[in-house]
């Protein structure tokens, strides 16, 4: 051994090559694998503190020196005697070559190698075990990742391959699993193996209940008798003797570290409380993923054990192994990473954070405007630098004119492009709001869409639903505030829960029902009647008028949604006009009983049994529910279609029409002439609604603008006008009911919110005040 | 009952859009990212602060009241907002600059 010592102090830093051809080793190469089977010399005991690198510089074989020639190694002393030392291990010619990874190639690099050799070695042909020894040696697994090596990156050649029985720490090989592997059925036999004895110190003690314990208690005792008879006894003398002590001779024994680790942990009350109440069921998931995260680090903590402690005797570390096991681990990491996404998207929970989210941003963003609504000071963020434009602006908001501020408008990709044809608050949650998409006078017919917008979120709808046909009216139900009834343009009535997030579909229709609408439905009415005299049971029907002529009430029944007809309207021809012009007719008034049909209707506020239609020819009716075969009354002043009537929710002996021929018309109940009519401009009258807070404030949508109009300034002129960029039409108006604020749905798509400021009107009982107006300009005629 | 990746994917889009958004991270319960819409130093950065952050926001919430959690965690700054949805599994982080 010390000449291989020597050797290796002079040529320390010699760069050692192999090459299959070469069966002449550089012996003085201080890590030297022969690949003969003759050695000259042991050498790799040397390298105590030298580790063993194998770099992926096996690449570094192609630079490496000259190719020695093929030649057995023979060592003969001075009289030429062969004293080639013979193997102390013959490799088995037919042993089965293991398919090492490659990992082991790129990773065998033991650690610490400041001062020490890096033997960049390809090792392409076998070595023999004879020189490795120790059983400790890694290299076992160079030896495999070598061959591999071999096989790669030269021919193949028929070289038989030393592989020990004794494996060392052997990571277990990959190879491509493929799917009929997986699924093949894999038979494991488990078996038991021959006891190996390692330690065998019998006992010296016996129990009491052995078999021999008799005897032995015996013999014992005649111990315990010679013993006693020792002393003073002639038979028995005393004589020292001496043991000789062996030489000593120091063994070292290496040992894989034990390894430590500190570990502590806070506990906090909510810990306690956890683990008091029980465990999660995912606690065993998380469990065994700390424990993968644990493995790694505890191998890498050994191998660096592994290495400080090398000693003398032994021969290479195992680095190798630890930090392939590593590169394992972090491959499957990643892959978990990307599963972890899918299911975490996937979660409940993570959508209901989303939507959390989403609204936090969205307020954010809209937060002066929703203030606005709500009626909140708006304060300015500090934080944003004032510039001119935010000063000119409070320069102009300073007059105190009555005015519409834009606050936002509802809109989205969805909705883009459609045209709104009705809105309506939930009776329940005055921040939603269901908008009916779809364009009732174009010839082709779009298929419709519902969308229940919130005011936390103005950029998306919060429920959608699409139609079979565009919607003309919608109305929450007050009894099932997540119930909104749907007519639509092919007479189709559906009633829809928007509390489901998924159901896209309607709860029920009314396409089955014979006695559907086959014309548009152009209103849909939720009324509370009351049942008894008390006014307890107020049960809640859906009313729809549509332009079939037919007022129907609808109920649930077993085959859907059925409806009775509570009123047909009929035509109705002025017989004197007639008559007098033309003899023929005047047997029409009996013969001519079509229908006509119905464009609007409204309940009365407080009678629930009283309600007004409005109709193509432009007659009003007052008709009641329990009366359905005649009007109570009929107003007649418009000449067109009445697109829309509105009792004064205030008020409510006064009710507003409006209509395609330009004009607005405010009605008494008992009066059968208008008290007043409005005119602002030559356009068709599309929507009129009361205010809900003013009794003398209206509002009215005509194809190009909006107007407020407000009957104690003016009656004859709008208060305010609001004009529609000329491509959009304004089709629908709604008054917001806890707030000053309406919104606006137009040809395009959008619903704006505006904000009714400066409204100075007094105080003081609302109906007064609109009687007082009335009486004024009444009595002025 | 959840709905499909795509309308998440789609949700996630839109958060995206709003303005002032600057990114979106959402980070696994060992803190690695695993989605991020910022560039990568941002992202490792925000994720291993805040997740301290709301580990010492979650132990507070629940140290007065064990029954207690935390269910979203709002940071306003003067440059802009984080926005922060910490669950068992992961936490949603949206960054969020609104005078933009």
């Amino acid at each position: 051994m010390s000449t291989a010592i020597g050797k290796d102090d002079r040529k320390k830093k010699r760069t050692l090559v192999l090459r299959p051809s070469s069966r002449a080793v550089n012996i003085s190469g201080s890590h030297g694998f022969n690949q003969s089977t003759k050695h000259t010399t042991s050498i790799l005991g040397s390298s105590s503190r030298r580790s063993f690198s194998l770099g992926a510089g096996s690449k570094v074989l192609d630079k490496s020196t000259v190719q020695t020639p093929r030649q057995a190694v023979r060592v003969f002393d001075e009289e030429d005697n062969d004293v080639t030392p013979q193997p102390l291990y013959q490799a088995d010619p037919g042993s089965v070559q293991a398919k090492a990874s490659r990992f082991f190639l790129d990773e065998i690099s033991g650690g610490s190698t400041s001062d020490q050799t890096i033997t960049s070695a390809s090792f392409s042909m076998p070595f023999s075990r004879s020189v490795l020894g120790s059983s400790r040696f890694s290299s076992q697994s160079t030896i495999e990742s070598i061959n591999e090596e071999m096989e790669d990156t030269f021919p193949k050649r028929d070289m038989p391959v030393n592989l020990p029985d004794v494996q060392g720490k052997r990571v277990a090989v990959k190879e491509q699993v493929t799917e009929n592997m997986l699924n093949a059925v894999i038979d494991i036999y488990l078996s038991e193996t021959d006891c190996i004895s390692l330690l065998d110190i019998p006992s010296t003690s016996v129990s009491v209940e052995a078999d021999n314990a008799d005897t032995i208690t015996e013999r014992n005792k005649q111990y315990a008798e010679i013993c006693k008879n020792m002393v003073g006894n002639e038979k028995y003398v005393d004589r020292s003797i001496q043991t000789l002590n062996d030489a000593l001779k120091h063994k070292q024994v290496q040992s894989d570290s034990i390894v430590m680790v500190d570990a502590g942990t806070f506990v906090s009350t909510w810990e306690m409380y956890d683990t008091v109440s029980g465990p999660e069921p995912d606690e065993s998931v998380s469990d065994s993923e700390t424990k993968k995260a644990d493995i790694p680090e505890a191998a890498v903590d050994s191998s660096r054990a592994a290495e400080k402690s090398v000693s003398m005797g032994s021969t290479t570390s195992t680095g190798s192994v630890t930090s392939s096991m590593k590169d394992v681990e972090a491959f499957g990491n990643s892959l978990n990473a990307e599963a972890d996404l899918q299911l975490i998207m996937l979660s409940e929970r993570f959508q209901q954070n989303l939507l959390a989210t989403e609204r936090s941003i969205v307020g954010n963003v809209f937060q002066p405007k929703l203030a606005a609504y709500r009626q909140l000071l708006v304060l300015d963020n500090p934080d944003r630098s004032l510039n001119s434009e935010a000063v000119e602006q409070k320069t102009e908001g300073s007059e105190n004119s009555p005015a519409l501020e834009y606050l936002w408008t509802f809109s989205c990709e969805l909705s883009r492009g459609r045209s709104v044809s009705s809105m309506t608050w939930n009776k329940k949650n005055p921040d939603l709001l269901a908008v009916g998409y779809g364009d009732s006078e174009s010839s082709d017919q779009k298929p419709g869409l519902v969308c229940c917008w919130s005011l936390k979120n103005p950029t998306w709808p919060e429920r959608f639903f699409h139609c079979d046909s565009a919607v003309t009216t919608l109305d929450f139900s007050t009894n099932n505030p997540s119930h909104l009834a749907v007519g639509m343009h092919n007479g189709t009535i559906a009633i829809y829960n928007v509390q489901s997030q998924n159901n896209q579909t309607d709860v029920i229709n009314s396409s089955e029902c014979p006695n559907k609408h086959m014309d548009p439905v152009w209103q849909l009415k939720w009324t509370l009647e009351e049942l008894s005299l008390t006014g307890e049971d107020k049960v809640e029907s859906l009313y729809s008028v549509a332009a079939d002529g037919r007022v129907s009430k609808w109920f649930v029944s077993d085959t859907g949604l059925d409806c009775t007809d509570v009123m047909k309207l009929k035509r109705i021809h002025d017989g004197k006009l007639k008559a007098a012009g033309n003899k023929t007719e005047k047997k029409t008034e009996s013969v001519v009983s079509a229908l006509t049909p119905g464009l609007c209707f409204d309940f009365h506020p407080t009678d629930s049994n009283i309600y007004l239609v409005g109709t193509w020819e432009g007659l009003i009716h007052k008709c009641s529910c329990s009366n359905s075969q005649q009007f109570m009354e009929t107003y007649k002043k418009h000449f067109c279609p009445v697109s829309c009537i509105a009792w004064c929710p205030l008020s409510p002996s006064l009710f507003l029409s409006c209509s395609s021929d330009w004009t607005i018309q405010l009605w008494k109940q008992d009066q059968f002439a208008p008290v007043l009519g409005f005119t602002s401009t030559q356009k068709a009258v599309c929507d009129i609604k009361w205010s809900p807070k003013w009794a003398t404030v209206f509002g009215v949508v005509n194809v190009g603008q909006l107007e407020i109009w407000d009957l104690k300034s003016s009656i004859m002129d709008p208060l305010i006008v609001e004009s529609a960029v000329p491509p959009v039409n304004m089709k629908c108006l709604l008054f917001a009911s806890h707030t000053d604020c309406l919104v606006v749905g137009d040809s395009v798509g959008q619903v704006t919110v505006y904000l009714l400021k400066n409204m100075r009107i007094g105080k003081g009982s609302q109906a007064d005040v609109l009687e007082a107006v009335i009486q004024s300009a009444t009595s002025r005629f | 009952m959840p709905t499909n990746y795509a309308e998440v994917e789609e949700t996630l889009r839109r958060i995206q859009s709003q303005k002032g958004v600057q990114g979106i991270v959402i980070v696994n319960s060992e803190g690695i990212p695993i989605k991020t819409t910022l560039d990568n130093s941002s992202t490792v950065q925000y994720a291993g602060l805040i997740h301290q952050l709301v580990m010492k926001a979650r132990s507070t919430v629940r140290d007065i009241d064990p029954q207690n959690d935390l269910t979203f965690l709002r940071i306003r700054s003067k440059k802009n907002e984080i926005m922060i949805a910490p669950d068992k599994d992961y936490f949603l982080i949206v960054i969020q600059n609104p005078s933009d």
